[in-house]
């Protein structure tokens, strides 16, 4: 799914994903504080594992992402935590691939980081309750996004694989509900008893 | 911070322990002339409905069907040659594998009445030798499937290592932030 594997995408895909890439992470390793590596380094690690367990469903398979969890934590450093789980994944397991880590990352990464640079306001404000309603819509439509992203991407490169839309549509609705569930909970918990934790978007 | 720590090490629990993970693979042999095989994802799972395209040497489609409730395909060329078989889940994933010529052993039709005697004649070890190919690639078939399997597969290991190797980025990324701050940077 937001994994896409070498040898798919064309070459000027692959290199606007990577530049792409290298722009998301450069920006936010700049602005990279002593006290958010801990969190950051966290967040890779739940990335990494999380992302690693796919449930079968119909022609495919499908795993968590928590971009849009990421983003409201950690705000731009979605991008360096999304890299280092990409490139472990890809090197430990062979889960997607170097040609195409750029692409992977713009599409799972940039998502997470808008809803974050978009959510940090209204969830701040919020009670916990609201706080996770909107961030697990959020996250559903991050999920939308990568999805997007991925079939754009697909498309760009060739015509023998681009996806068709009900396979999208039955693959990224539950997985959509799951990450909204998922998240929603997450902030409404942190709300309640660590709401700074939550302000990773805001410098 | 100590909730939170625990919190994210009771996630890691949970995902780490049913290590099935998300990689499209194919399987495909060759018994007798006709190519077999099954899509699956690494860690379980198997496409129901995925696309399976085989081209010939020379990029040409040849054959293409949807795969069933296991994931299962199975053709028969008309005539042995090398081909590639390309699996397409539909969203992304895809795998392929080539099968060479090689693999389809000698050419001879289903034997009808040989009987194998003690100085046997030249146009019988031809029959014998298909007889014994196809016995072979039966027999190996779940050795092959058992080594692709494994091949594939998420080991704890591997988890735990990369978790390891997170956790050094995050000290290597502090010692760097510390030192520049005791050069009397920020």
């Amino acid at each position: 799914m937001a994994h896409i594997p070498d040898g798919v995408l064309s070459l000027p895909v692959g290199v606007a994903g990577w530049a792409g890439a290298a722009a998301l992470t450069g920006f936010a390793l700049r602005s990279l504080k002593e006290e958010a590596i801990p969190g950051t380094a966290i967040l890779a690690a739940v990335f990494f594992t999380v992302s690693l367990v796919a449930v079968p469903v119909g022609p495919s398979s499908v795993h968590l992402l928590l971009s849009g969890l990421m983003g409201l934590m950690i705000g731009p450093l979605t991008a360096p935590a999304v890299l280092v789980g990409l490139v472990l994944q890809a090197l430990l397991f062979g889960f997607g691939g170097v040609t195409s880590l750029g692409v992977n990352l713009v599409n799972i990464a940039l998502p997470g980081i808008l809803a974050g640079l978009v959510l940090a306001g209204p969830v701040a404000r919020a009670t916990p309750g609201r706080a996770g309603v909107i961030a697990g819509i959020g996250a559903g439509l991050c999920v939308a996004a990568t999805g997007g992203g991925v079939a754009l991407a697909l498309a760009l490169s060739s015509s023998d694989f681009v996806p068709s839309a009900r396979i999208m549509l039955v693959t990224y609705l539950p997985l959509m509900a799951a990450e909204a569930l998922i998240t929603g909970f997450s902030v409404g918990f942190l709300k309640r008893v660590k709401p700074e934790a939550l302000a990773g978007a805001r410098p | 911070m100590i909730r939170r720590l625990a919190l994210a090490l009771a996630l890691l629990a949970v995902t780490a322990m049913p290590a099935a993970a998300h990689r499209l693979k194919l399987f495909a042999t060759i018994e007798g002339g006709t190519i077999s095989g099954y899509a699956f994802f690494i860690g379980g799972g198997r496409p129901e409905g995925a696309t399976i395209v085989i081209r010939d040497a020379a990029g040409t489609e040849v054959h293409r069907e949807v795969t069933d409730g296991e994931g299962r395909f199975t053709w028969t060329p008309p005539a042995p040659g090398s081909f590639v078989v390309t699996v397409d889940a539909g969203d992304g994933h895809a795998a392929d594998i080539r099968l060479g010529e090689e693999r389809f052993g000698p050419t001879v039709s289903a034997p009808t009445t040989t009987m194998p005697t003690a100085q046997a004649l030249p146009a019988d070890t031809a029959a014998i030798e298909a007889a014994v190919d196809r016995a072979v690639a039966r027999q190996i078939r779940p050795l092959l499937e058992a080594y692709d399997e494994a091949e594939g597969r998420v080991r704890f290991n591997d988890i735990v290592g990369g978790i390891g190797m997170i956790v050094g980025l995050a000290g290597a990324a502090l010692w760097a932030s510390s030192r520049r701050r005791g050069k009397g940077g920020s």
